[in-house]
């Protein structure tokens, strides 16, 4: 990649060349979900320690995905990529309950940004099949309390209606559809904000044979 | 006119004069750019009398004295075997560039982390952290040759200049409205220019902490900035596809090199300025005039985007980096490609050529950065241990130090 292409990167030259911001705790599986994106193989990720970029092209679009890593300690750098960001996306790990509030905080400082003022979020509640993981409404109540938002009611709320409007949540996606979903969110002027369940099946159906994935299931 | 005092220049090889003129001093430099250590002194001393009037028969044996001392400097570490001699867990965040001060004693780190770092490259440790920017830390610089003052350009569109003995911050340079990308000190240290994704360059006083002048022209973001060997011009390259050289006293352009049909990635002078090379996305290189302004050749090869080039010290010989991942040196005055540096499993988006001009140092996306001789092509060293991939890479003045910057957070030392 190097320095020179960081900055190719960093300008936006046309309309077709978007933008996607993805963050959340750390382990909330935004590297898989990205990799997964750019069909590269998922078996081997470690924690992110800086950021990983990748541009994914389909249906004529173009999207440059930047995945920033989600420690604590590094979370204090999320805002340096908020510039021209078309599309946040924001993974949760359904299957963390003991962080769930600190995920919705995060979020909720998200929402609040000035640069980040308008731009459509996506929620991927992730590795919903592990056992424990949330039910895709109780995600929703999960996180509501920490970003004012409750399924509809939200769409009324104050926050909400100064920029962003629409809800809309969904089930059971690969990254195909994923995909799809992002650029609704981006050329739908209407519907800012969605949530997507996903499964760890979602990313590693089409990579992994089936002992790996009993061994997924089991953690 | 009176001479009163030799120095000695190692690279590029030169002897600088000292001398007295209706009483002020002043100093004038006889470039020894082809000098090897093969080249016979009594001829070139001939030749030297001939033209310096300064230097009068008394004054040969002395003068003997400096060419044998420079002869014996181009001999030595030419075999020098680098090993990994520090890790520095330099930032919390991936690293951007580097640079060393002119003796090599210290260097600067740049970082996503919004900091940017002083180290003392003989023990490791760090001597300042320059706290300040409120983005990512780009663009880092040294005075050289005087290395007391640092330079750093930042995503949060200011350039800040830093006492490296302090680590105080002197001044914060304000006018940019987008992201500093590049940036250099002029060689008598008395202006700083940056540039910026805003299609614009921008000269500073050093002293006074102001602007002096703002160069427009381009029409895209400005990602190369470099000055000429006496600081009078300046060159900018462009994301759009052209290369400004401007009057750095007037602000004046006065040329611009179009002829690339791509994003350049590079514009660098040869030591005497007579010549520029740049690179480009367009996957070629071209040598240029700098007097006219007119494309005098254009060097081609390579398979994918040209992401860095460079002259060597005597401007005698270009090294390129490709995102096909090789490398490629070219004579300078014939454009003759010489060899060809292949080994890298990644693109390779930088590459210097050592001061003495004998090895060419690449950094990879393979996570390696690799010596190779520049004559033969041959790979001499694979620096193998980053996690990430490499994104700066630098030797110190002697030559007999590197330092690579890497995604990894890391900062490696090599002697």
């Amino acid at each position: 990649m190097g320095l020179l292409s960081l900055l190719r990167k960093l300008k936006s030259s046309n309309s077709k060349d978007l933008k996607i911001l993805f963050l959340g705790l750390d382990n909330a599986g935004k590297t898989t979900i990205l990799k997964t994106l750019a069909s590269e193989d998922v078996q081997h990720i470690t924690p992110t320690q800086g950021f990983n970029i990748k541009t994914v092209q389909s249906e004529g679009f173009k999207l440059t995905v930047w995945d920033i890593g989600g420690q604590r300690a590094i979370r204090p750098y999320w805002k340096n990529y908020f510039e021209q960001v078309e599309c946040l996306v924001y993974v949760i790990d359904s299957a963390d309950r003991k962080r769930i509030e600190e995920t919705g905080l995060e979020l909720e400082e998200l929402l609040e940004e000035e640069k980040l003022c308008g731009v459509p979020v996506l929620v991927f509640a992730n590795k919903q099949d592990l056992l424990g993981a949330q039910q895709a409404s109780e995600d929703i109540r999960g996180i509501g309390p920490y970003t004012k938002l409750e399924g509809q009611e939200l769409a009324n709320s104050s926050l909400f209606s100064k920029n962003r409007r629409g809800y809309k949540g969904r089930y059971g996606m690969g990254s195909e559809e994923c995909f799809k979903e992002m650029i609704t969110v981006l050329l739908s002027p209407k519907l800012v904000l969605s949530i997507i369940h996903l499964t760890m099946h979602d990313h590693l159906a089409c990579k992994l044979d089936s002992s790996h994935k009993s061994a997924v299931g089991k953690c | 006119m009176r001479l009163k005092k030799f120095l000695l220049r190692y690279y590029p090889p030169g002897v600088i004069l000292e001398y007295e003129q209706s009483g002020t001093m002043k100093s004038k430099s006889i470039d020894l750019l082809d000098l090897k250590p093969t080249t016979d002194v009594d001829m070139l001393l001939d030749d030297i009398v001939a033209k310096e009037p300064l230097i009068t028969p008394s004054k040969m044996e002395q003068v003997r004295k400096l060419i044998l001392r420079l002869q014996e400097k181009q001999a030595e570490s030419v075999d020098h075997h680098f090993y990994l001699f520090k890790v520095l867990r330099a930032h919390i965040l991936p690293l951007t560039n580097v640079a060393f001060n002119k003796s090599g004693t210290s260097f600067v780190t740049g970082s996503y982390d919004r900091t940017c770092k002083v180290w003392d490259t003989a023990s490791g440790e760090e001597l300042h952290v320059l706290e300040g920017h409120k983005n990512v830390v780009y663009a880092v610089a040294f005075n050289n040759p005087y290395g007391d003052k640092i330079a750093t350009g930042s995503f949060d569109k200011t350039c800040k200049l830093w006492s490296a003995e302090s680590g105080k911050c002197y001044h914060t340079y304000r006018g940019h409205t987008a992201e500093i990308v590049c940036l250099a000190f002029n060689p008598q240290s008395t202006v700083v220019a940056t540039g910026s994704m805003d299609t614009t360059a921008k000269l500073w006083d050093v002293q006074k902490g102001a602007e002096i002048s703002t160069l427009s022209g381009h029409s895209a973001e400005i990602i190369s900035c470099s000055f000429n060997t006496t600081g009078d011009l300046l060159l900018t390259g462009s994301f759009d596809h052209t290369v400004s050289v401007w009057d750095t006293t007037t602000g004046r352009r006065v040329h611009t090199l179009i002829g690339h049909r791509g994003e350049i990635s590079n514009a660098q002078f040869n030591f005497d300025s007579s010549f520029i090379v740049t690179g480009s996305m367009d996957k070629t290189c071209k040598m240029w005039d700098s007097r006219t302004g007119q494309c005098i050749g254009t060097l081609r090869g390579h398979d994918d985007e040209v992401l860095d080039v460079s002259f060597d010290f005597t401007g005698q010989y270009i090294a390129t980096a490709s995102a096909d991942g090789t490398g490629r040196v070219y004579n300078a005055l014939t454009h003759h490609c010489v060899s060809k540096l292949e080994g890298h499993e990644g693109e390779i988006s930088k590459v210097t050529f050592s001061p003495q001009g004998t090895r060419c140092l690449t950094a990879s996306s393979d996570k390696t950065a690799r010596l190779w001789d520049p004559f033969s092509g041959k790979c001499i060293q694979v620096l193998e241990g980053h996690t990430d991939e490499i994104f700066s890479c630098a030797f110190n003045y002697e030559g007999n130090i590197i330092i690579t910057g890497s995604k990894d957070n890391t900062c490696r030392l090599w002697r």
